[in-house]
């Protein structure tokens, strides 16, 4: 999987906008939206945020989430502990790119919020890695990753796979008459 | 036609159709286009743009898409001419003008179907008014008519009185007639004699914008760099660049506070626009301040840098002010922090005491992200040089679409190079004038000054470019009133003559009004060239916009 596809599939996150036009509700295949009324809030997908806030119709509003001080008690709180603490989103990544690229003059203090989240991601890629190297390298059976986002998942997917099948085809020719009888140990 | 209210009868109207953008080879068009361009990708409108160096230009765009668009908006060109005659459109061609040129041409003002100005009415254009140009001929007719069909019914005795009576009454009106003609010919004559420019064209459309509250700070920074055009390039007077200034600063103010209270600051990413009253050294952020002294007009015709006294003169200011040459020859961003503080003060009070009153000028700036600090002239510097480049194998369209690329926030490198060829364009003209004054190429014929370019002279093919001939043309006559201590010479137009394309042979001619503090900077010269090519028949076209060019 691509990360722009991961980032595709991020945009059919809901996020609150402010329009500045009106418009009747539109009859979507994958849902319904509006009706849009100058400056009453309305639910959107993400990507008819981005589209509109590009056409300057409407105003973002930032999720309830990207807020400076909660981010620094989550990334505080996954810096405390060794497994991994529950996201605020499960696009978290995504999402704040892509506001941040286009609506940074609707979130305040987006500095900030870039560096804590980045913060964040570092802290969880981390520990993801040393996960997977203990498991590749103690030749266990299973792992158990909670709290994982998909975002993550992708970025270690290709090199945990790519190892695993390494390391089987280096256990499988080690030895090469009685390959049956091995695999059961691992 | 004048447009009362942008909003109804230019915007929606053109939103709903496909529209072409004709835009003349200028930095106040490039501006205004890339704002409506902004504008239409809002709205998802359909346009063509066409860039036009000409008439000869935009003849044959609109030849070329005549049947494809109804809707046409001229952008810097057309208002000075008989569109209509022309053009010769179709009866359903609609064509809305935003032009700087003036005065507007009167068919343009009272055409009420197919020409829209986007011109602001109180503009000082003082258009003469319908009675005095336009005549109905009817009424003479039915006069005679009316009074032959009185002779028929009355008695015959009477005839021979009612006949001298309607002959005399005939003559009466023919001498009347004559006598309005006349005078319409004189008004028109004043009306059109002097050229002179007018509002910029990206104000106007940023004020479209603002009507449509779809104003963003790239707009607003795009309006301050087409302004900053017309006061770099010499087109408007210092009154109406410093009114304009005001009115920019409220749009700015508008923005500022809209975005940025105590708690929540921006990004450092989202673009700033801020009030500079900065000096008027052409490039010195982006150059060393010794060279952007010895290349600005303003400095070096002050000192007279041509001269070895007048170097002498920059060390001893140099001095003056305690800079060390080191500092000040090295570039700018490097230069010491303690230096650069007050530098602004610090060269105002000094230059004061050289007789230059005015090396501050109000002006904006733009900062966004870490690096890249731009004042408004800069880029109207940078985005000039990349309009008119001269490289080969680089067509006007292309050079075009160069500059207008770089007026977007995201093609740095771009404005970057355009900086690098402004600083070279800036060298060469220095050059040139020193080598003019030095040996006396300027020649006084009677009324006016003249000197002519040859063709082996280095960099001349820079010179071959309207924009960068009119600039080198007002350093020269600038730098030649300095210079001379002929008091009749300084009260003297110039006109100049450069060769333009060496194979065909062609010259292009540019001429300028006289150098003067309170010049209203008008220019009689588009009717001059057009008198002079008449009587002496030579073979001459007078395509640019800008008729002081030919």
């Amino acid at each position: 999987m691509d990360p722009s596809e991961v980032e595709f599939l991020a945009e059919k996150e809901m996020v609150k906008i402010i329009p500045n036009f009106s418009l009747d509700k539109v009859y979507l295949i994958g849902g319904d939206l509006g009706p849009f009324n100058p400056g009453l809030p309305v639910d959107v997908p993400v990507w008819l945020a981005l589209n509109l806030k590009q056409r300057q119709k409407c105003r973002i509003v930032p999720p309830a989430w990207m807020d400076v001080e909660k981010l620094e008690e989550m990334r505080d709180l996954e810096r405390k502990e060794d497994m991994f603490t529950p996201v605020p989103s499960p696009y978290y990544m995504e999402l704040t790119k892509l506001l941040l690229n286009y609506a940074s003059d609707n979130i305040p203090k987006a500095d900030e919020i870039r560096t804590l989240v980045k913060d964040i991601w570092d802290t969880r890629v981390a520990k993801l890695r040393l996960s997977a190297d203990s498991f590749i390298s103690q030749m266990e059976a299973h792992a158990k990753l909670d709290n994982l986002t998909l975002m993550e998942i992708n970025t270690i997917r290709a090199f945990l796979l790519d190892s695993l099948n390494c390391m089987y085809k280096l256990r499988s020719n080690m030895q090469p008459g009685s390959s049956k009888g091995q695999l059961t140990d691992y | 036609m004048f447009i009362a209210d942008i909003r109804k009868e230019f915007y929606e109207v053109v939103a709903n159709q496909r529209v072409a953008l004709l835009v003349a080879a200028d930095i106040d068009a490039l501006c205004a286009c890339k704002i409506l361009q902004a504008l239409f990708h809002c709205d998802q409108v359909q346009y063509t743009l066409v860039p036009v160096t000409g008439w000869q230009d935009l003849g044959t765009a609109f030849l070329e898409h005549k049947e494809q668009f109804r809707y046409f908006v001229l952008i810097n060109c057309g208002a000075n001419v008989d569109l209509l005659e022309m053009l010769q459109p179709d009866d359903d061609s609609i064509f809305f003008i935003c032009d700087t040129h003036r005065p507007v041409d009167v068919v343009n003002v009272y055409n009420d179907t197919q020409i829209k100005l986007l011109i602001k009415q109180d503009d000082d254009l003082g258009v003469p008014t319908y009675d005095d140009i336009f005549r109905d001929e009817d009424d003479e007719e039915g006069g005679d008519s009316g009074n032959e069909s009185d002779e028929g019914s009355e008695p015959s005795g009477k005839r021979r009185r009612f006949d001298e009576g309607a002959v005399e009454r005939r003559i009466e009106r023919q001498r009347a007639k004559r006598e309005w003609e006349a005078r319409r010919r004189e008004i028109l004559f004043d009306y059109e004699q002097y050229e002179y420019h007018g509002t910029s064209a990206a104000m106007m459309f940023f004020e479209l914008a603002w009507v449509l509250t779809k104003d963003t700070k790239d707009m607003l920074w795009w309006a301050v760099i087409g302004l900053t055009d017309q006061w770099v390039h010499d087109k408007i007077t210092h009154m109406k660049y410093v009114t304009d200034i005001a009115t920019m600063q409220r749009h700015v103010s508008r923005h500022n506070h809209r975005n940025e209270d105590e708690e929540n600051s921006l990004s450092i990413d989202c673009m700033r626009i801020s009030f500079e009253y900065d000096l008027r050294l052409t490039l010195y952020q982006h150059w060393s301040l010794y060279e952007s002294i010895c290349n600005s007009c303003y400095t070096s015709c002050h000192f007279k840098l041509w001269t070895l006294n007048g170097q002498k003169k920059l060390q001893e200011f140099l001095a003056d002010m305690g800079l060390p040459l080191k500092q000040v020859r090295q570039k700018f961003n490097s230069m010491d922090m303690s230096i650069k503080e007050n530098l602004r003060e610090v060269i105002e009070e000094s230059s004061n005491k050289y007789g230059m009153k005015d090396i501050r000028i109000q002006t904006f700036g733009v900062h966004f992200g870490f690096k890249n600090r731009f004042l408004a002239s800069d880029m109207v510097h940078a985005t000039a040089a990349l309009l008119e480049s001269t490289e080969k194998d680089e067509s006007d369209s292309d050079n075009f679409i160069k500059a207008l690329d770089s007026l977007s926030r995201s093609n740095l490198d771009r404005l970057h190079s355009g900086i690098d060829q402004a600083k070279k364009k800036l060298i060469a003209v220095q050059q040139t004038v020193a080598s003019c004054i030095c040996t006396n190429l300027i020649l006084s014929q009677g009324p006016f000054l003249y000197c002519y370019l040859m063709e082996g002279t280095p960099d001349v093919k820079l010179f071959s470019k309207p924009m960068a001939l009119t600039l080198l043309c007002k350093y020269l006559l600038k730098a030649f009133v300095h210079s001379t201590r002929n008091k009749r010479c300084k009260l003297l137009p110039l006109i100049m003559a450069a060769p333009k394309d060496v194979e065909k042979g062609t010259v292009i001619v540019v001429g300028i009004p006289p150098e003067s503090e309170t010049s209203d900077k008008k220019n009689f010269f588009g009717r001059a060239f057009e008198k002079a090519a008449e009587s002496t028949s030579s073979r001459t076209l007078h395509d640019h916009f800008d008729t002081s060019s030919k």
